[in-house]
């Protein structure tokens, strides 16, 4: 039987890993091979690691500190961040990615997604979504590179347009959520869950061992951690730990 | 001469398989061409992508008789991993309909949805030797155990006699097969962590 996933989040900023709050605030978060190692060690089941300035600054992503990361990664590794075109997005394959998440940029240039499947298998591409709450309280596309809403898509119709293009998997971020330790956004996962066929990592607002039973419990595949993982006593192994205590179906 | 050759075809994850393999205590190289498989002691055939374009990278490298040579005459042992595995079989079904080496009778097909049932197949599941199927090599899946798996097709029509692994994700699913000097994974042991590091050991060290 597939096991549920506990997906370590490492935020890139200038060689060091950080984290913040609703995409903001960053605070110093390591250094990213040393924790990239301690995850490895306590068999995480894979690791995501965003560059999270390239795409705003309009650069490549940081190729050095994705090489150090792949060489301490012995689980999957997803990379992400400033994959604007298809050579930037081979370039991260040749760094030792398994997956790419193509995040705020592909709203721009779709088509990348069918490129990047063909090439590399739907297996590969994750489309980074991030969804916020409007002033109705209605989802809506985040565009972190404005800070702003995207007002000509709903998470639905895109996310719908991407898994016809090829994506294979979403990192569906609750953006405002995102470091808030005030639980997953469950209603979200499933208005995302209904819509594809494709596994899901739900990510933002985990903050208790509670919030990730109760995430489990409706039925959500994969779970992104930040803030817990980073700003807290807890790892992996006491994660892990309870949920199967809980009753979950995770590796062991 | 290294221990290893892996089949440097455009088409595979070479940098995770390479350091997978160092990591489990051995030397690989990635071939130069296809001469460099006929002096080989074992030879990896890893894959990322569509099984199709995959076969054609292989073919239009000039590997396919050089596969031929050195594993089906010589008896060199081969592993293959994901999309190398899905080439051993006769059809492969992904954009089209295309040819693979047909060293095992079955198609390569898209895994069906159902409830339950995302496709891909993504993540760590646990697999098991079926009864009645092929002998892995020695050490390998003498318990069950969890490898990673990403793929949205899979094996079909293989005769039961082949299959060396199974896993279940709503329905069973060939997870390893084996056949003469060849044994082939769907899953991904270079990144599988300590699991997938004793796996190529056990490979390593197979005599035939």
């Amino acid at each position: 039987m597939l096991t549920r996933r506990l997906i370590p989040t490492l935020l890139l900023r200038q060689g060091r890993l950080v984290k913040g709050v609703r995409y903001g605030e960053h605070r110093d978060a390591g250094n990213p091979p040393s924790i990239t190692r301690a995850h490895a060690a306590q068999d995480a089941d894979e690791v995501l690691l965003v560059d999270i300035d390239a795409s705003r600054e309009g650069r490549a992503p940081d190729f050095i500190a994705f090489a150090k990361v792949a060489e301490e990664c012995t689980m999957p590794l997803t990379l992400g961040g400033g994959l604007t075109s298809f050579d930037i997005a081979q370039k991260a394959m040749h760094t030792g990615a398994d997956k790419l998440a193509f995040c705020a940029p592909a709203l721009d240039t779709p088509a990348l997604l069918d490129t990047v499947a063909r090439r590399f298998g739907a297996q590969a591409v994750v489309l980074g979504l991030d969804v916020t709450q409007d002033e109705s309280g209605t989802y809506a596309l985040y565009d972190y590179r404005t800070g702003g809403i995207v007002a000509d898509r709903t998470p639905v119709a895109w996310v719908k347009e991407a898994v016809d293009r090829g994506a294979g998997e979403i990192r569906l971020m609750a953006v405002h959520r995102e470091g808030t330790r005030a639980g997953f956004d469950l209603e979200l996962y499933r208005t995302i869950a209904d819509a594809v066929s494709v596994p899901i990592i739900l990510e933002g607002g985990a903050g208790t061992l509670d919030h990730l039973d109760a995430a489990m419990a409706a039925g959500v595949e994969a779970l992104g951690l930040g803030t817990m993982l980073v700003f807290s006593d807890n790892n992996i192994v006491k994660l892990r730990q309870y949920l199967l205590g809980c009753g979950h179906v995770l590796r062991r | 001469m290294s221990d290893l050759i892996i089949v440097d075809y455009g088409a595979g994850n070479i940098a995770s398989v390479k350091q997978a393999v160092w990591r489990a205590g051995w030397d690989a190289d990635l071939s130069r061409g296809p001469e460099d498989l006929l002096q080989a002691d074992r030879i990896l055939l890893p894959g990322v992508g569509a099984a199709g374009t995959a076969m054609d990278r292989l073919r239009a490298g000039g590997y396919v008789e050089a596969l031929n040579e050195a594993v089906r005459k010589r008896g060199a042992p081969m592993l293959c991993i994901c999309v190398g595995m899905q080439l051993l079989a006769e059809e492969l079904h992904e954009y089209g309909v295309h040819q693979g080496l047909g060293w095992v009778a079955g198609k390569v097909t898209r895994l069906e949805e159902k409830p339950g049932r995302r496709v891909p197949h993504m993540g760590w599941n646990k697999v098991h030797k079926p009864a009645g199927g092929a002998a892995p090599p020695p050490g390998i899946l003498d318990r069950d155990t969890f490898y990673y798996f990403a793929h949205s097709y899979e094996m079909s029509g293989l005769d039961p006699a082949v299959i060396a692994g199974e896993a279940e994700y709503e329905g069973l699913v060939p997870a390893a097969i084996r056949t003469e000097t060849v044994f082939a994974t769907q899953f991904h042991p270079e990144k599988s962590q300590v699991e997938g590091e004793k796996l190529i050991a056990h490979f390593m060290r197979w005599k035939v």
